[in-house]
């Protein structure tokens, strides 16, 4: 008796930690009571003349018109001055508490980048709630219309557009993502810029009404609402949280390089499509007499593609001769200088100039900063070389 | 039952660099920007000297009270006590703080329940009725948790950092050095929690030199840990309350494996609870043995001591930012006094002995 009297402290003890475990961290048991809790899985922004319209994504535990799969979801909007009053007009018109821990996607309409796009963002930076790793997008319309639109390869626009910023796009090198934190960083900083990637959206073709399907489902295909595909190969721009310029496809691809991204990645020219089988990019600022910025890529490429028949021989090697290996250097090399100035045209420091001159030296910064991106003098080295 | 030295070596290492994770990396960031890493390098060798101070004083193998007595009496050595006690008691406040806000937004996905961190008050109350010698087996298995806990975290942040946003070093001058410094004091008391504890472990050989460079591998990891939490934030380290939990939130692996940087989080936060009760338990510990250490004296002080700081956490719940800067900005002086100017005043009248070796 007296032993066991002895190890009650221990046991007491053991007991109070157990308990103190499940107080702390057990999430009210990961409990959502899904009748009165939103999950919003994207939300979209645009300005109106109010302040703000937020569409929210929510994922419904209900079954739609397509239960082939996947997730369901509803579109609502909220309304109001902030994006926290568009939320609280979402609950007032719902019930739904929203819940944003899973809110992966923030996009924002042509409307919302035209002014500086961190009166709306300002929102998620503040929430504790909402990690700072969701994607940001900017789109071509408005962000209710593309979150309202229907994937043609998935129920959920939402996760239609997030297949499109995946590891492998990203390593594709035709889509530049960012996240909230990346582009808060880029905002706050001595650069005030940053990037999203821009979403098109357009009719899937051959999706014309009754192509395909029976006469006799000819009135359930009329109903049916148009199926759209998303693409994100441009990239938005921004300067001072204003959307500054679009690259173009090509100056997204030469981005990706210079950030060292590619990794597998295909680029096509001169009717010869390469395969980015290693990349380097580098992007330094050296302060001599006057600035300059020196951008350079290095990439091992082979020939993945050709318009023309090529020699079995030619086939198995893949390898590029020495006037392909230029041809295609001095490809990257425009992409490269395109990309160059359209930030500078649109004085977007992209590059991220300002923050390097920074890094260099409170002096050299205090020099320089103000100097205008189109006087700095550039440097591009791009060079592709054959796998051999 | 006494503490054994490695488990004093295995507190300074491993579990002291955890209570400095929560709200004081971007509180520093928030005066001395990128050069964040100076004032607490400068906070760590001054303390680092002090364990060195205060683990010289252990030689003597009596506790602080018993020495005190030795040599001003029972009533002198009482009103210290008390006073310590009190400091304790004080430097406790905002470690509990820090660990209600870190529960509430962290582990929680909404707003939690307005009591949910209560239970952490009766899991303290129980602790601090404890003999303070109870705390060796804790840190035995604190510190392997904290370890990787700590490893983890940092393993999977550092990937996402970028270091070269600590550059220009120096950015921020003296006066981001000094106001960083000022504003961490709060965080660094470790001196004044080693000094509770001497004379509850035997002195071995080369203890203090061991002591003081298990401190500074403990800060060479804080350190670390800091230099990545600008990395990875940058300009918006600022607005980051929950620094350690916050970071290595952007591994790329993350998408795949899912929130797996939360069984690190958990274990650091779990080590954390214990750091935080320290204080507390110290402050009872010493003032049971101050007042004759009678059986019901401790349950009683640590269930008054628990209660008061209950209160007090709640009824300053929507003060909690007023509160930080009261205790940072204002009340900082409070524990140089009692962390720095105790200790050296303590060693330079029970210090060395005529012709005694330090070992």
């Amino acid at each position: 008796m007296k032993k066991f009297l002895k190890t009650i402290p221990m046991k007491l003890w053991m007991i109070l930690c157990a308990l103190i475990v499940f107080t702390f961290f057990s999430n009210d048991f990961g409990l959502v009571d899904i009748q009165k809790t939103a999950l919003v899985l994207a939300a979209g922004i645009d300005r109106t003349e109010e302040g703000f319209a937020l569409t929210a994504q929510i994922a419904v535990p209900k079954g739609t018109d397509r239960t082939t799969g996947g997730t369901s979801s509803v579109e609502i909007e909220g309304s109001g001055e902030t994006v926290s009053e568009c939320l609280a007009d979402l609950y007032a018109k719902t019930g739904w508490v929203p819940k944003l821990v899973f809110c992966d996607l923030v996009i924002l309409g042509e409307s919302a980048v035209r002014e500086d796009t961190f009166d709306c963002l300002d929102y998620f930076l503040r929430n504790e709630y909402i990690p700072d790793s969701c994607l940001l997008a900017a789109c071509e319309g408005s962000a209710k219309e593309l979150l309202s639109s229907t994937s043609a390869i998935d129920d959920t626009s939402a996760l239609a557009l997030e297949k499109l910023f995946s590891d492998a796009a990203q390593k594709s090198g035709h889509v530049m993502v960012t996240t909230l934190r990346e582009f808060a960083i880029g905002y706050f900083g001595e650069s005030h810029s940053g990037y999203m990637p821009y979403v098109r959206s357009q009719a899937q073709e051959g999706d014309a009404q009754g192509q395909g399907g029976a006469q006799s489902s000819g009135d359930a295909q009329q109903q049916k609402p148009e199926e759209k595909i998303y693409t994100a190969r441009e990239t938005a721009i921004f300067s001072g949280g204003r959307m500054a310029a679009l690259l173009s496809p090509e100056e997204t691809f030469a981005f990706s390089l210079l950030e060292g991204n590619v990794y597998a990645g295909t680029f096509t020219t001169d009717e010869k499509t390469y395969v980015i089988l290693k990349n380097k990019g580098d992007i330094s600022v050296r302060v001599q007499e006057t600035p300059e910025i020196r951008l350079s890529i290095l990439c091992k490429v082979q020939i993945y593609g050709e318009s023309e028949t090529a020699s079995p021989e030619h086939l198995a090697k893949g390898e590029l001769s020495p006037e392909e290996e230029a041809r295609l250097s001095q490809t990257l090399s425009e992409c490269l200088t395109g990309l160059w100035n359209t930030c500078a045209e649109s004085e977007c420091d992209l590059l991220f100039f300002r923050r390097s001159l920074k890094r260099t030296s409170m002096e050299v910064y205090g020099r320089w900063k103000d100097l205008p991106l189109s006087s700095v003098a550039v440097s591009i080295d791009a060079r592709a070389q054959s796998l051999k | 039952m006494k503490l054994r030295s490695r488990q004093i070596l295995f507190f300074l290492a491993l579990i002291a660099p955890v209570g400095k994770l929560v709200l004081m990396p971007a509180q520093i960031v928030s005066v001395s920007k990128n050069d964040l890493l100076f004032p607490v390098l400068a906070q760590l060798l001054v303390q680092a000297a002090l364990v060195f101070c205060v683990l010289l004083l252990a030689r003597r193998e009596r506790t602080l009270y018993s020495l005190i007595e030795s040599a001003a009496g029972t009533v002198c050595a009482r009103i210290v006590t008390v006073l310590f006690s009190a400091f304790l008691l004080f430097a406790a406040f905002l470690p509990v703080v820090e660990q209600k806000t870190l529960v509430r937004s962290i582990f929680y996905d909404t707003i939690p329940a307005y009591l949910v961190f209560t239970p952490f008050f009766l899991f303290s109350a129980y602790l601090c009725a404890r003999p303070l010698s109870s705390l060796g087996r804790m840190w035995d298995i604190l510190a392997p948790l904290s370890a990787v806990g700590l490893a983890g975290i940092l393993l999977l942040s550092a990937g996402s950092a970028d270091y070269g946003a600590l550059s220009p070093a120096g950015a921020a001058g003296v006066q981001g050095f000094l106001g960083g410094t000022t504003s961490s004091c709060s965080w660094f008391f470790d001196s004044a929690l080693l000094l509770v504890l001497i004379g509850r472990f035997p002195y071995t050989r080369g203890l203090a030199w061991k002591g003081t460079l298990c401190y500074l591998a403990g800060g060479g990891i804080l350190l670390f840990l800091l230099a990545t939490f600008y990395g990875v934030f940058a300009e918006i380290a600022v607005i980051q309350a929950h620094a350690f939990a916050r970071m290595s939130g952007f591994f790329s692996g993350m998408t795949v494996l899912g929130r797996i940087d939360y069984l690190f989080i958990f274990a650091v936060a779990f080590v954390m609870t214990f750091y935080v009760i320290l204080p507390m338990q110290g402050a009872v510990g010493t003032v049971t043995e101050a007042f004759g250490g009678k059986k019901a004296l401790a349950p009683l002080l640590s269930a008054g001591v628990n209660l008061i700081m209950l209160i007090l956490v709640y009824l300053f719940h929507f003060h909690t930012s007023q509160v930080i800067r009261a205790i940072t900005g204002t009340l900082f002086w409070i524990f140089p006094v009692f962390s720095v100017l105790l200790p050296l005043l303590l060693l330079l009248i029970f210090g060395r002995r005529p012709h005694e070796k330090i070992s």
